[in-house]
């Protein structure tokens, strides 16, 4: 909603802003007349300190702030306290801030500018009569969101952690899985208007300069108003923009972000949104769950295993269905050909028109349930699952087989969640190839979506890496997860200079 | 952009173009052919098919088979004309079982199989057999007990080869090879109807004997068996044989559990002899409760002898039916000869119908009591 504003000249200009004036009123006329006109939040709290009386002025935003803190540690502080009646301007501000005000985060600042971008992120701005100076105290205080389990990534074995829509809470959440002074964080702010805080954090010495220079520059040259989501990100720095298949990870779960930059990744933690980026993002990723790394290899990789399987299943089941039925009745066994022809009998729509318009009510029931209420959400899927199943086929308006392909579809579909909604688009793709030129034009679908996969890149890294490797340690977590001791070395592609995340101690150790 | 869109254009084109054969059809619009056959070919060729029909859907869909019968000059357009009283578009590769009558085996089976192999939508897995005294009309239009149809119930029957040495399976594939090959005649399973509970059931036993490309003659059940066990193709069955113990005569059950046969050309100068020998591992599979103990070295070596014998005598009347009788070379000497022995079998290749009337064939059976079920020794009653 805000890209149209990224065309040049129409960027917000910065207004002007002067230096503070020495004089109290001065300052506050100026806030409440321009800076903060119109603004009923702005909270001015006047008070005096003991002899010799100075006039001083506390401005916050409310409810930005943590109230007690304010009282407590700046407000009570300075009226006990008396100043040296030699002590004017810098000396003074300087004072203040070394011996009054008990806070462990403030700054001293000297234009308007400073103190609005202060007290609009919660701070308390402190001016004192006679200073062109004025003392900007951390009391950041507002409602979050304790930390939860993520819903999108529920697990049955490992952290309940998710982030929150909390910066600070989401990188302290992080660097508590990785103890290490190697772990950078990195902040910046983007975005003209909502200037929102955006953490990049990696693993020196894992992760490659070249990648996190690349990942600085793509986020420096944004230049839109806002972001509201690390998706706006995501859309700004992505490779092959036009491509439904993801580039870029997100997640909601610390321990993944954790794992990643261990790999030599980078991740970008944004303020406001529990979802974090990472980068680069491969294919095999999207088959990857925390989980296989919590459970017995073996298990893992029957999971992994299954969700290749359900991917292929939910992309190409009505595509192989529509071909077969309609082109190629001699591939399917003689018992099942001739129950599929009886099933569709009086069903009065071709199979092409079936699969198309089954698998569009599949998808719009699919989005209801997601975008309403939980409660409501369940009644949509009862309904839909009785019109379907029941009415429909009793109706002759389609056939069985027509709704069990839609169904191994859909749950197939949600087992591959990263990538069902890349699958939909694919599944769509086949199943016109396939209507038009049965096996041969689904065939010609799979290789054209083969060749856009592998022309691929994320930050430099071709897409399908690692699936395409041919030694053992290059494909020990694609398809199958070999065990923790087998894995010695890091992705070869991600971090090229620090591979071996294994110590040769341990290594014999476990041999 | 355009020229992203110009290849694309180009990659629809050339898949569009270079494409074969694709056709959209409803497969509610197709009848699936299961089993089709030839009652005569002159003057007219009658094509009857045996097609899958359901009536109803969904859970309440039944098959019921419908015979359809039609006259054409050709077997091909015999098979176009069932469109017109079928109503649907006829699917063939479903195909599963061709049958001809013993009229159309005799004049040739070359008339009837060049159509088939040289269309494109019939499988050469299909399985042939011969209707022995009855028209391949009735075959179909008899009553299995299965309901799907007589193809259906004949396949299921031939899928039973493996433990039933009563007929020997052959697809087409296998019949047009041994037409081609040198020195090998083919054999195709024989269709009877016979009685079962008012109604006529059709059973696959016996063999049809084939010199060229037509029918010479039968074999019955027990020469179909020594025919399964010379090609080495029986793996199961069983067989009752009167054997002697100590004196006395009995009924046993014998189960054929595993055979090695060798054949082997000896070649001495001009002379060409044949070495057959087979060894039999068999399974007692019941003696009409008869005291004979298993459990004795001398009884089950008694036995193993006798079987030997049996099998030797009942290897040999076979030959002398093949050589003499109908002078059909069905278990493939000639071919064994041609692979063995190149020089020897292109001196008498052209004399080999003479040749092999008097080829000179010395069998040898071993047997080997190697089961004798859960008991060695009798069931012995209280006095």
């Amino acid at each position: 909603m805000f890209f149209w504003k990224r065309a040049k000249g129409e960027q917000p200009k910065t207004r002007d802003l002067d230096r503070l004036s020495t004089s109290l009123e001065t300052n506050l006329k100026w806030l409440r007349s321009n800076l903060f006109a119109d603004d009923d939040t702005i909270v001015y709290r006047r008070f005096k300190t003991k002899e010799p009386t100075r006039q001083c002025v506390l401005i916050h935003a409310n409810n930005m702030t943590k109230h007690e803190f304010l009282s407590d540690y700046i407000v009570r502080p300075l009226m006990i306290s008396s100043l040296p009646k030699e002590l004017h301007g810098q000396r003074l501000i300087q004072h203040i801030t070394e011996q009054v005000i008990q806070s462990d985060g403030a700054t001293v600042f000297s234009s308007y500018e400073k103190l609005a971008e202060g007290v609009v992120a919660g701070a308390g701005a402190v001016l004192v009569e006679g200073c062109n100076l004025g003392i900007s105290v951390d009391a950041q205080g507002w409602e979050k969101r304790s930390v939860t389990e993520p819903q999108t990534e529920s697990v049955v074995r490992g952290p309940r952690q998710g982030f929150t829509e909390d910066l600070g809470v989401n990188v302290s959440l992080v660097r508590r899985k990785i103890l290490s002074p190697e772990l950078k964080v990195r902040m910046m702010d983007v975005g003209l208007q909502t200037r929102t805080k955006v953490a990049i954090m990696y693993v020196e010495g894992i992760a490659p300069k070249e990648l996190v220079d690349e990942v600085f520059q793509r986020i420096e040259r944004i230049e839109t108003d806002a972001i509201l989501e690390s998706g706006y990100i995501e859309e700004f720095i992505r490779d092959s923009p036009n491509c439904p298949f993801p580039t870029i990870g997100h997640t909601e779960r610390p321990d993944r972000v954790a794992g990643k930059i261990l790999e030599g990744r980078v991740a970008v933690l944004v303020d406001g949104t529990p979802f974090a980026l990472t980068m680069p993002f491969l294919f095999v990723e999207a088959f990857q769950a925390n989980e296989d790394y919590f459970h017995h290899w073996m298990v893992a990789s029957f999971h992994r295993t299954l969700r290749y399987i359900s991917f292929f299943l939910t992309t190409s089941t009505p595509g192989l269905y529509l071909a077969l039925v309609t082109h190629h009745p001699q591939l399917i066994p003689m018992s099942l050909s001739i129950s599929i022809a009886a099933a569709r009998k009086n069903v009065p729509f071709p199979a092409m028109v079936e699969v198309i318009a089954m698998g569009l009510v599949f998808e719009i029931l699919r989005e209801g349930g997601v975008r309403l209420p939980k409660p409501v959400g369940q009644a949509i899927s009862i309904v839909g699952a009785i019109v379907l199943g029941e009415a429909a086929v009793g109706a002759s308006l389609v056939s069985a087989p027509m709704i069990i392909v839609v169904g191994v579809t859909g749950v197939a579909g949600f087992v591959v969640s990263k990538l069902n909604d890349t699958a939909v688009l694919i599944r769509i793709l086949l199943v016109f190839t396939s209507a038009v030129l049965g096996l041969y034009g689904f065939l010609f679908g799979i290789m054209g979506i083969m060749v856009q996969l592998a022309s691929m890149e994320s930050f430099g890294i071709p897409y399908l890496s690692s699936l395409t490797s041919l030694t053992i340690q290059g494909s020990k977590d694609t398809v199958i997860r070999l065990p923790w001791w087998r894995m010695v070395l890091r992705p070869r592609h991600l971090a090229p200079k620090n591979r071996e995340r294994l110590h040769r101690q341990s290594r014999s150790k476990t041999k | 952009m355009k020229k992203d869109l110009a290849r694309v254009f180009f990659l629809c084109a050339v898949t569009l173009l270079t494409t074969g054969c694709w056709d959209y059809t409803e497969i509610e619009l197709r009848d699936f052919v299961v089993g089709a056959g030839v009652d005569a070919v002159e003057p007219k060729v009658i094509v009857i098919t045996e097609m899958a029909k359901s009536t109803g859907t969904g859970q309440e869909a039944e098959f019921r088979p419908v015979v359809l019968t039609t006259e054409a000059r050709s077997l091909t357009s015999g098979a176009h004309n069932l469109a017109n009283p079928s109503g649907m578009e006829i699917f063939w590769a479903h195909a599963q079982v061709f049958l001809v009558s013993e009229e159309v085996a005799q004049g040739g089976m070359l008339t009837i199989l060049e159509p088939i192999i040289r269309a494109r939508d019939l499988r050469s897995t299909m399985y042939l057999l011969v209707a022995k005294d009855c028209t391949v009309e009735e075959v179909f239009k008899s009553k299995p007990p299965l309901l799907t149809g007589v193809s259906q119930h004949l396949t299921s029957i031939i899928r039973l080869s493996a433990i039933s040495a009563d007929f020997v399976p052959q697809q087409l594939w296998q019949f047009t090879g041994d037409l081609a090959a040198p020195g090998i005649s083919a054999t195709l399973p024989a269709v009877e109807l016979v009685h079962e509970g008012g109604n006529l059931m059709p059973v696959v036993m016996g063999a049809a004997v084939f010199k060229l490309d037509r029918m010479i003659g039968w074999l019955s059940k027990e020469e179909t068996q020594i025919l399964a066990l010379l090609k080495g193709e029986s793996e199961g069955g069983f067989f009752v044989m009167d054997t002697e113990i100590k004196g006395n005569t009995t009924a046993i059950t014998y189960e054929f559990r595993g055979s090695q046969l060798k054949t082997k050309p000896i070649v001495d100068g001009e002379r060409v002899e044949m070495k057959v020998s087979l060894s039999l591992q068999l399974g007692v599979a019941g003696t009409r409760g008869a005291d004979v103990d298993f459990s004795d070295p001398a009884v089950v070596r008694g036995v193993e002898e006798q079987v030997a014998r049996y099998f030797t005598r009942r290897i040999r009347d076979f030959l002398r039916l093949i050589q003499e009788d109908y002078n059909s070379d069905i278990l493939g000497f000639g071919r064994l000869l041609w692979r063995r022995e190149p020089a020897t079998w292109r001196k008498i290749e052209s004399d080999w119908d003479a040749v092999f009337r008097g080829l000179p064939v010395d069998v040898e059976v071993d047997c080997r009591i190697a089961f004798t079920g859960f008991r060695a020794q009798p069931i012995k009653m209280r006095n």
